[in-house]
């Protein structure tokens, strides 16, 4: 007998067969409810009449159960609540009736991080460590960061509209939150990571006239479904974003501000470069190029460049004549520029319900010392910057001078940040930036047909291998990429980091980002 | 007439019934799907109430009963309810998949006590109760020394060995025993200045002195839940008594404060106080209970997952304190609205019987036993959704617990006896 009905239970009517149940219960249950009420009451005549206490407990009751309310039904609108419920609420059937966190998606909709069904914090991330530093984890213990955390109010279905709400309550709580679309190109993430891999560095690739960030990567990287490794590893530091977080001197790639700051005041001087250096300050070391160190260990005497302009000096990347250029700003004009392109100030990335992202801050030093401003000029001295101010001054020259706020989430609105250069200085910035690829120490990075404009830069570092810096975008007439690589102790500019610029702008080139400008080159 | 009446009393009671069964089938459903099997042993008890149903129509209107039909089938819809809660957080949730014959004991003995207590008070025999009234005082300051002498503390309550827990026959005692002190001085607590209730001093002096002995039993037994109630009763019954609205206000802002006052000189209310308005700062520890009360309504949401749907076994203590949150996740915040409906049906009902009797001391126990009932129920399901800090008692008739279903199906008995009020 009970096999039989087992039997029957099985067939297709087990599917509905509960809520069916449900809802004849909840009927008959109405239909006694209703009957008890309306059940006639004996006698007539109230010798006294204590209606009064009836309903003050029935009132009584009510407002608890209203105020059950805010709890059972709108549960989800307490963020401590939800966030209680998803760390110890161990229902195993907990999954079906929470909602399952939304995916992050790339820019063309490939997912980044997707929710794993049957299970509240399991998560799945297809690039792994490529994109662990950007997205973040979402761990039971260690807790959420980066975007997980940012974003986290909308992947977990908690920012709906009344509509939705009202939807959720009435009928069922939605099964997924939202996901949220980042401006990332999951093939240049990977890319980018690869090519850094085995090393410590960072990589920013950014659309100079929207901001939006196409690749943000540190490395090394780590597992984002098993961070633990990576947060107690205190040598590597594999959990620290080095694109973001990470605070370096910025090296000659800082000529770049240091020659907008003159040129946004009409002043493009040439100045004799000795091969003895320039003499910043009183019992100063003079400030050298690189080539006097590079023949002094060959057993040669540099000679100098002797009276060069600007555009010479960009070439090749001249510290006599930036040192020189920066010591005859003013403080104020270096000042402006710097703080035009936003050094001292943290960079946001990205804002949602739960949260913002932003940069480290960069540090500007005293500029009213000569010396300081020489050092600065050149990107040494007190002076850091993160490789994401980099890359957005970088980012500013390519886009006729107006800086755009560096932006992760797609479906945001680009929004200007500012305007450290003129229009003009900015075109100037440019030709010379072509320069420097076409016969400059950047030239190591020219691949036919980008008309890649670019600066190379090698921070020293004390008591350490120099930090290796190559800040570039392409082309040359309407610049589309921003890539901007910092690899640590990497040694000269043009030997570390260009060599990952060029293989990562090759590989954009692959993916068609330069056809436009491409196809009409023809 | 007399007839029609009696069938109507058969036909709520088959319709609380056909709820029941219907709860039940869920339950064997829900069963089947978790288990793939088949189970039927744990729905035994409902038998027992199957049973009851004809057995007690027919002992009513052999009675000559002529109570309030509606009453008995609340009381009987709440009890099914709480059976079927019972069968589904014991009998299909333990491994055994039985539920022992002793389990059986209180819900049959309750049955009995309910036609007991309708037999006692029924056709208004039960004026003699009022004599009673300083036995039942002595009796409930008697069951008190008991508890203290051989009580033994257990979950911030005390209980006899075998955790019966005795205290719940104090409530009725006490209701018993104010409603014959009170019949006999509706006057003079009736006076007024200013909507102020001023009875006489020596009135005054004589309640004082006597409540206040079995109240620092309750301190003694660190009992506050039972404290809250009587004290809520007591208000109830002054007011009854004196019609005076003046003592509801005083009682509101006395309970308020004493509620208040009470946490300085007890740590445990103290903790209950604390978790009631921050219940996350100690998420894991002392908020953990009523934090996963409250997830598991949420997850119950608006239609519930259903008997035997939810996961009750992960609120603590879910089949008595908590059973409210149990029932919450399975019936929806939809079945909980109407099991409201059902409880404020036999308050309103409870009290308006009252209203329907001429003597003082029978009006006045009606009146103290709804309002017991009331009170309890309120403070419980407060609780329970931390809408007021926890109070540690049962919720009538649906939480689990032996002594406190028989008595309060007594109780129920009671004025369900006293709503017959022919002449």
């Amino acid at each position: 007998m009970a096999e039989l009905v087992g039997d029957w239970l099985k067939g297709g009517l087990g599917i509905h067969l509960l809520t069916i149940m449900k809802a004849l219960f909840l009927i008959v249950f109405l239909w006694a409810v209703l009957a008890l009420s309306g059940t006639a009451y004996p006698g007539k005549k109230l010798k006294v009449n204590y209606v009064l206490l009836g309903w003050i407990f029935c009132g009584a009751l009510f407002a608890v159960l209203a105020y059950q309310a805010t709890w059972q039904l709108g549960g989800m609108t307490r963020p401590a609540f939800v966030k209680f419920m998803r760390t110890y609420n161990r229902r195993e059937n907990a999954a079906q009736q929470q909602t399952l966190r939304g995916a992050l998606l790339d820019r063309r909709g490939l997912v980044l991080a997707a929710p794993q069904p049957g299970s509240i914090w399991g998560r799945r991330y297809p690039l792994g460590a490529a994109a662990a530093h950007p997205l973040g984890y979402y761990d039971f213990r260690y807790g959420i960061t980066a975007v997980e955390r940012v974003c986290d109010g909308t992947l977990s279905g908690m920012t709906q509209t009344p509509e939705d709400l009202a939807k959720s309550i009435l009928v069922k709580r939605p099964e997924q939150g939202e996901s949220v679309n980042l401006t990332l190109d999951s093939r240049l993430q990977k890319k980018a990571y690869e090519l850094l891999k085995n090393r410590s560095g960072a990589v920013v690739v950014i659309n100079p006239r929207n901001g939006e960030l196409l690749a943000l990567v540190s490395a090394p990287g780590f597992d984002p479904q098993h961070p633990e490794s990576a947060i107690r590893d205190s040598i590597r530091k594999p959990a620290f974003n080095r694109a973001v977080q990470g605070r370096y001197p910025p090296g000659s790639t800082f000529k770049i501000v240091t020659a907008g700051a003159a040129l946004n005041n009409n002043s493009s001087p040439t100045f004799n470069c000795p091969g003895g250096g320039f003499v910043a300050g009183k019992g100063k070391k003079p400030i050298r190029d690189s080539e006097y160190y590079s023949d002094l260990r060959k057993g040669r005497q540099w000679k100098g460049w002797g009276s060069i302009d600007m555009k010479e000096a960009m070439i090749h990347s001249s510290n006599v004549y930036f040192s020189q250029l920066g010591a005859g700003c003013t403080a104020n004009q270096m000042a402006a520029v710097m703080r035009d392109a936003q050094i001292d100030q943290e960079l946001p990335y990205l804002a949602d319900s739960s949260g913002a992202l932003a940069s480290m801050q960069g540090r500007i030093p005293d500029l009213e010392s000569g010396w300081n401003r020489a050092q600065a000029a050149i990107g040494q001295g007190n002076l850091l910057v993160t490789p994401l101010h980099v890359a957005c001054y970088t980012a500013a020259v390519a886009n006729k001078g107006v800086l755009y706020a560096p932006q992760l989430n797609l479906d945001a609105q680009a929004k200007k940040l500012s305007q450290p250069f003129t229009a003009a200085t900015a075109y100037t910035l440019k030709v010379m930036l072509r320069e420097v690829v076409k016969k400059g120490t950047g030239r190591k990075a020219e691949l036919a047909g980008l008309d890649l404009c670019g600066k190379t830069g090698t921070a020293e570092v004390n008591g350490g291998k120099d930090h290796s810096w190559f800040t570039c975008f392409a082309p040359f007439h309407d610049p589309v990429l921003v890539v901007t690589v910092l690899v640590e102790n990497g040694g000269y500019g043009a030997e570390a980091a260009l060599p990952v610029a060029r293989e990562l702008l090759s590989e954009a080139n692959k993916l068609g980002y330069f056809k436009r400008t491409a196809g009409g080159r023809k | 007439m007399k007839e029609g009446k009696g069938s109507s009393l058969f036909r709520l009671l088959m319709l609380d019934w056909l709820v029941v069964a219907l709860a039940c089938a869920m339950a064997v459903y829900t069963q089947f799907q978790a288990q793939q099997s088949l189970v039927w042993k744990p729905l035994l008890p409902l038998a027992i109430f199957s049973a009851a149903i004809p057995v007690t129509s027919l002992w009513l209107k052999m009675l000559g009963w002529q109570g309030d039909q509606g009453f008995v089938g609340a009381v009987f819809l709440l009890c099914g309810l709480g059976l079927v809660t019972q069968i589904r957080l014991t009998g299909f949730a333990g491994d055994s998949n039985v539920i022992s014959p002793l389990a059986l004991l209180p819900l049959s003995a309750g049955l009995l006590a309910f036609l007991l207590g309708a037999s006692i008070t029924g056709g208004r025999r039960g004026r003699w109760l009022s004599s009673a009234g300083w036995g039942a005082y002595f009796g409930a300051l008697g069951v008190m020394a008991l508890m203290l002498v051989f009580g033994r503390s257990y979950r911030g309550g005390i209980y006899l060995p075998g955790r019966i827990n005795p205290s719940e026959l104090v409530k009725p005692l006490l209701v018993l025993f104010m409603a014959a002190f009170l019949a006999n001085r509706a006057k003079a607590f009736s006076e007024t200045q200013i909507g102020i209730p001023t009875p006489p001093f020596s009135a005054l002096v004589q309640l004082v002195f006597l409540w206040s002995i079995p109240m620092a039993g309750t301190l003694l037994l660190k009992d506050l839940g039972l404290m809250v109630i009587l004290n809520a009763i007591l208000i109830v019954m002054l007011f009854a008594v004196s019609r005076r609205s003046g003592y509801l206000a005083l009682g509101c802002v006395a309970v308020t404060a004493a509620g208040f006052g009470v946490q300085l000189i007890s740590g445990n209310a103290k903790d209950r106080f604390d978790v009631w308005l921050h219940p996350f700062a100690d998420a894991t520890g002392k908020g953990w209970q009523v934090l996963q009360s409250l997830s598991a309504m949420y997850c119950g949401g608006m239609w519930g997952a259903g008997i035997g749907g939810g996961d009750p076994k992960f609120v603590p203590i879910a089949s008595s304190d908590f059973v409210y949150a149990a029932l919450a996740e399975e019936i929806g915040f939809v079945g909980c609205t109407m099991l409201l409906c059902v409880y404020g049906i036999l308050f309103v009902r409870g009290f308006r019987a009252a209203g329907m009797i001429k003597a003082p001391f029978e009006r006045l126990l009606c009146v103290g036993l709804t309002s017991a009932l009331a009170v309890q129920t309120v403070f419980n399901i407060a609780g329970v959704t931390k809408a007021l800090p926890m109070t540690g008692i049962t919720l009538p008739l649906i939480s689990h617990g032996g002594s406190s279903l028989i008595v309060t199906l007594l109780v129920c008995g009671l004025i369900a006896g006293l709503s017959d009020s022919r002449k």
